[in-house]
């Protein structure tokens, strides 16, 4: 049963994310007065690429070729010691230092990459990456060190299986941490106001114009590890905030409770980004940093009211 | 009484020539910067183009023309010098900047050189063209590939600590028409930009030569597929000019219908396509849908969606009946309450708002310096507009037309002039279609011979600017150079301008905001 569990846990993630591109662009298209793809193109999509040939640069080195496989790995990792459904799967990685420093590990070398053919886009996408995760970082150890002060654990199974919201005397701070997170959420997943993640203008690209140069497979992986990781972002952000319906014990029926809480959860968040993507414009590049070190203060107000 | 105006502007001893609204005029090389100037300068003319003809079968000799027009007054004055043995001329580009890339194209396809032009590289043709075929000559055999050859192209460089040069294109990540930009960067902030255009030459100027007429009226539709109608409607205008043709009253009210219609389309994928720009695409989606409702519109008319095969000379060839005058009074009201929700929405988004405004600015005087036409011009500040400047078709029937002006110049008070004509041009086709009069939309039996040794001009406020064409013939009465000048070759140069100081992720916006034809440019 555990094991079974277990293999949930794995392949929860890659399984379930490609889903949740095809909604969020779904919803987007209805709020165009479109028809929009079906919810399952992305898995499509994937399969197509897998029969591709690729296209590889002959300047590229190892760092190119091996890139994509490290980050995909990253984010099956990472989706596999964080609670999905179920708050009893605590794992040796699933510390929230560690957790955050191990998806590090991909941004490092998605930059990297991005560079190494030498194209300008990579150049570009690489540099911008960089100045909006190091301002990201900030916010986002904060904000979970906010819930991990409040619960008096840095261990995400720890603080989904203590309520945090039961902690009623530190609601101001969990939601202003929450607040700081969502931000931080949308940076990391390249996600509006930051990022579009549907632009075709080479110029104004980030995480894309880091995976131009790429196709075939390796483009199929670098794409469903950015899926990956939105899930992942959604994840933390609903089971360290708002743990509610997450299975506490090895029941058929809080499992299957859980999985479905977690959909609705996820379900949730993609309507929100869709609506976010339909109603506003782009920030202009310089006006992001504003918008993180907002997400900065939140948490560090969030952290000064706990005491 | 159009004579007595353009006598102003002539210099007293100058053998004059008249052609309709136009007239020419020979000058010496020797006298060729003060009498530009004295135009330019005292006389208040604005340079529309400067371009040259092959005339050493007939006259011995090139000329050079340089055409100028007095808005308002509709008239073309058109200075020329005779270029003989030395295949070179005095440049002007240091009097009028606006000559700058005129008189380089003259260099790369005639081969006479402007002395005194600070820039000698080859415009449009690119390394692979030998330097020394120049394919606007009439001795250039166009039916012979010419040997494949290998130059360099010299960028500007800027150099200093920091400075990266970034190239882009000719082709992009999107579907648009292939052009090169060169920027260089100081982190995000370009402090150069070149771009580098000719990628879609297709040697339209040498086929308006060769072709059989009609085809040379489906070759003009073809000069900037967005801007189809305009393009056919300059060329027939000329034409008819040429040939004294008659236009019965109902087609110019037509060609007033269509050539609205035809901005509408643009001016909608436009305002749509610099929203989707910024990320807000609820208003991109809207904008194409209103464009495919103008397409749809036109293709039920005139069974074309670009409104192609419509003009022929002497009128217009698809009619407007009354049921459809109904339907298309009611769909332009639809479309008009739908579009100023829409905008109502746009104007209400900080976000898109913050992204638009200050955001590619050029000043006044830039646009003076480069001649700009159109949008751009009108963003500023300038309300040139060839639908008044230099009526035609039935605009001059008492319809009140609004020409909107920005002062700003940026991408904003481009967006806000596009929205403004979307306005006047509903109004305008509403008025026009109240109006209809009741007549042929073509007078049947009518011979176009074309007048001999004879030159026409054909202006049409298209939805960039004004289109011109400059049209010659030879001594017997067939055409020897058409000149088909799309506003895109006036603007283009203004766009580094425009880039300069913003940042690297803005330029797609920027140059969106512009949206010049590169196929009008590249020819």
């Amino acid at each position: 049963m555990t094991i079974l569990i277990w293999i949930i846990q794995l392949f929860f993630v890659p399984v379930i994310s490609p889903l949740i591109i095809g909604v969020i662009k779904k919803i987007k298209a209805k709020f165009q007065n479109r028809q929009g793809s079906s919810i399952f193109q992305f898995y499509k999509d994937l399969w197509k690429l897998m029969y591709k040939d690729e296209v590889v640069s002959k300047d590229a080195s190892w760092i190119f070729l091996y890139a994509p496989f490290i980050i995909f790995t990253v984010t099956i990792a990472v989706g596999a010691s964080i609670p999905l459904f179920a708050s009893f799967l605590n794992g040796p990685t699933s510390d929230l230092l560690v957790i955050v420093y191990i998806m590090a590990i991909s941004t490092f070398f998605l930059s990297l990459a991005g560079m190494d053919t030498g194209s300008a886009f990579g150049g570009f996408g690489s540099s911008r990456e960089m100045t909006i995760s190091a301002l990201a970082e900030g916010g986002l150890i904060f904000s979970l060190l906010t819930v991990a002060l409040v619960s008096s654990s840095t261990n995400v199974f720890i603080i989904s299986g203590i309520n945090i919201l039961t902690h009623s005397q530190h609601l101001l701070s969990i939601m202003l941490a929450f607040i700081g997170f969502f931000i931080i959420l949308l940076a990391e997943t390249t996600r509006f106001p930051f990022d579009n993640p549907s632009t075709h203008l080479e110029l104004t690209m980030i995480h894309e114009a880091m995976i131009l140069e790429y196709s075939g497979k390796r483009l199929a992986l670098m794409e469903w590890a950015s899926a990956n990781k939105l899930i992942i972002f959604i994840a933390l952000g609903s089971n360290l905030f708002f743990p509610l319906g997450i299975a506490q014990n090895i029941s058929w029926l809080a499992l299957v409770i859980g999985i479905i809480v977690f959909l609705l959860k996820i379900l949730f968040f993609s309507t929100i980004i869709a609506i976010l993507e339909s109603s506003v414009a782009k920030f202009r590049f310089f006006r992001l940093p504003d918008l993180l070190i907002t997400s900065f203060i939140l948490n560090v107000i969030a952290i000064v009211l706990i005491n | 009484m159009t004579k007595e105006k353009i006598k102003n502007y002539i210099p007293k001893n100058a053998k004059v020539e008249f052609f309709g609204n136009t007239a020419i005029f020979e000058i010496s090389s020797f006298d060729l910067k003060n009498e530009i100037l004295n135009l330019h300068k005292n006389k208040k003319l604005l340079l529309k183009l400067v371009t040259a003809t092959d005339e050493r079968k007939e006259n011995g000799c090139f000329k050079i023309w340089y055409i100028f027009g007095s808005p308002k007054e509709n008239i073309f004055i058109i200075p020329f010098i005779k270029v003989k043995e030395s295949e070179e001329f005095p440049s002007i580009s240091l009097i009028i900047h606006k000559a700058w890339n005129y008189e380089n194209k003259i260099s790369s396809f005639f081969g006479l050189k402007p002395i005194g032009h600070p820039d000698n590289r080859t415009i449009i043709l690119h390394e692979n063209w030998p330097t020394n075929i120049f394919p606007l000559r009439k001795d250039f055999n166009w039916q012979k590939k010419p040997a494949e050859a290998s130059g360099k192209f010299n960028f500007q460089k800027v150099k200093g600590e920091g400075i990266y040069e970034i190239p882009v294109g000719p082709i992009h990540a999107g579907i648009i028409e292939p052009g090169h930009f060169r920027f260089s960067v100081a982190g995000e902030n370009i402090v150069f930009l070149e771009p580098r255009l000719g990628y879609t030459h297709k040697g339209s100027e040498k086929l308006f030569e060769i072709l059989p007429l009609d085809d040379k009226i489906k070759l003009s539709e073809k000069i900037s597929g967005d801007s189809s109608f305009s393009h056919s409607l300059a060329f027939c205008q000329a034409l008819e000019q040429l040939s004294d043709s008659k236009v019965p009253k109902r087609a110019s009210y037509l060609r007033v219908i269509y050539a609205e219609l035809e901005r509408l389309a643009n001016h909608f994928g436009d305002i749509g396509s610099i929203m989707m720009d910024t990320g807000f695409s609820f208003g991109g989606a809207q904008g194409a849908r209103l464009r495919e409702m103008i397409m749809q519109i036109n293709e039920k008319i005139t069974g074309s969606r670009f409104l192609r095969g419509v003009n022929v000379i002497g009128g217009v060839t698809k009619n407007i009946n009354n049921d459809v005058k109904i339907k298309l009074a009611n769909e332009l009201q639809n479309i008009l309450d739908d579009f100023i929700q829409i905008i109502q929405i746009a104007e209400n988004s900080s976000t898109l708002l913050n992204r638009l405004q200050e955001t590619g600015k050029i000043s006044s005087e830039i646009a003076n310096d480069f001649g700009a036409v159109g949008i751009i011009a009108k963003s500023v500040g300038f309300a040139f507009d060839a639908r008044l400047d230099y009526s035609y078709a039935a605009y001059d029937e008492s319809i009140k037309i609004d020409i909107p002006t920005e002062q700003a110049g940026d991408v904003y008070a481009r967006f806000r002039i596009r929205v403004s004509e979307v306005y006047s041009s509903i109004e305008i086709i509403k008025t026009v279609l109240d109006k209809l009069p009741k007549e042929d939309i073509i007078l049947s039996n009518q011979v176009t011979i074309f007048k001999k040794r004879s030159i026409a001009i054909g202006v049409v406020e298209g939805w960039r600017g004004e289109i011109i064409y400059f049209i010659t013939t030879d001594s017997n009465g067939n055409i020897s150079r058409v000149f088909p000048h799309d506003p895109s070759i006036a603007n283009w140069p203004m766009i580094g301008f425009a880039g300069l100081n913003n940042i690297i992720p803005d330029f797609p916006l920027i140059n969106k905001s512009f949206n010049m034809s590169y196929s009008g440019n590249d020819l």
